[in-house]
């Protein structure tokens, strides 16, 4: 028998075991089986080999579950404190920003005349319409981002404990 | 006149949008529920994946953690146990990638420059305490000696019995990948518990 005919057959015994093989490939290596020994004892110590890796155990720490779940429902009811704040977040810079763009071209005339009141620069009461304009939007990046980060340090405890 | 009968697959779908629906709404009973439900499979994926119990247990409460915050993300069109093995696996990485800048894969392909250290042979590595008490001995041997990138592929595929497919969603690889890892950690399984060489 040729060699490349075994590692047919050994390659059918895997790919049988990983993907499966078509009837075809399936009779042919039975047939090879019956009368390789080799390759039927390949057979063999590959699905002791599955078998021992089905069988293996892994004992769960004690109270594992109950302690995740404690810790899961504690950071379930952070969420939902902080869900209102939130919301109220996003309602406030909403109204912010819709009232802003509804009373811009008043505030542009209202900062015109300030500036030529005052004698400040063009450049600066530009630079100051735009920036009342866009503060909320700033602040609620800013929020974002401090929560973000909180979030960040809170899950550092998993990179201390190793 | 009863109805056309239920599938396996149609219970399962059920059951995954259900999962889908309750995470949206951040349940509790049904994460409890969860939590108990896949507490061995999940223990078990880490396990193999860091090669240490007590990481393992860090993982498996910041993995539910994440399930809790993400739930929305999880649109119960596949499995799961997929879902949450990819979670899970995401943290290890991260956490990899935050301790030595590299992936989890490159520490752990033995075809790198760097392959991860899992033990000195003279020790008990932590994998092989872990499972010392439950299994036979060369079983024990055999999977310390597998580098843990297919311990984690023979792990989904022979013992969670993810397809082949759902395995390539978990580890964000091609399916090519996938079964060019299980065939090398079929043959490094082979090997290991015969006594012989590993990759």
């Amino acid at each position: 028998m040729s060699e490349s005919v075994h590692d047919r057959a050994l390659q059918l015994i895997a790919q049988a075991r990983v993907e499966g093989i078509a009837e075809a490939h399936s009779t042919w290596l039975r047939a090879h089986l019956d009368q390789c020994e080799f390759c039927t004892e390949h057979a063999h110590q590959t699905d002791r080999a599955l078998r021992s890796l089905r069988t293996a155990v892994i004992a769960l720490p004690d109270g594992l579950a109950s302690r995740t779940q404690f810790r899961v429902r504690l950071r379930a009811q952070e969420l939902r404190e902080r869900e209102p704040k939130r919301r109220a977040l996003w309602f406030t810079c909403a109204v912010s920003w819709i009232f802003g763009v509804a009373t811009a071209p008043y505030v542009w005339s209202l900062f015109q005349w300030f500036g030529q009141r005052t004698g400040v620069p063009k450049m600066v009461w530009e630079v100051g319409f735009g920036l009342w304009w866009t503060i909320p939007a700033f602040f609620a990046v800013a929020v974002l981002l401090m929560e973000n980060s909180r979030r960040g340090e809170q899950a550092d405890w998993i990179n201390q404990g190793s | 006149m009863p109805g056309p009968p239920l599938s396996f697959s149609t219970l399962m779908s059920d059951e995954a949008k259900t999962i889908a629906r309750g995470l949206q709404k951040r349940d509790p009973d049904l994460l409890d529920r969860l939590i108990e439900q896949y507490q061995y499979r999940l223990f078990r994926y880490l396990v193999y994946v860091t090669g240490s119990r007590e990481r393992a247990e860090d993982f498996f409460q910041e993995t539910w953690i994440r399930v809790l915050e993400r739930g929305h993300q999880y649109d119960g069109k596949s499995k799961f146990e997929a879902w949450l093995f990819a979670i899970a696996r995401h943290l290890v990485i991260d956490w990899q990638r935050s301790k030595k800048a590299q992936s989890l894969d490159t520490l752990t392909d033995p075809e790198q420059e760097h392959p991860l250290q899992l033990a000195n042979e003279s020790e008990l590595s932590p994998l092989h305490q872990v499972l010392s008490h439950e299994t036979e001995e060369d079983v024990q041997a055999g999977l310390q000696k597998i580098p843990a990138i297919y311990r984690e592929v023979l792990v989904l595929r022979f013992q969670e019995e993810l397809q082949i497919e759902e395995m390539a969603g978990v580890l964000s690889v091609p399916l090519s990948t996938v079964k060019s890892r299980l065939y090398r950690g079929l043959e490094a399984l082979r090997g290991a518990l015969q006594g012989g060489a590993v990759l």
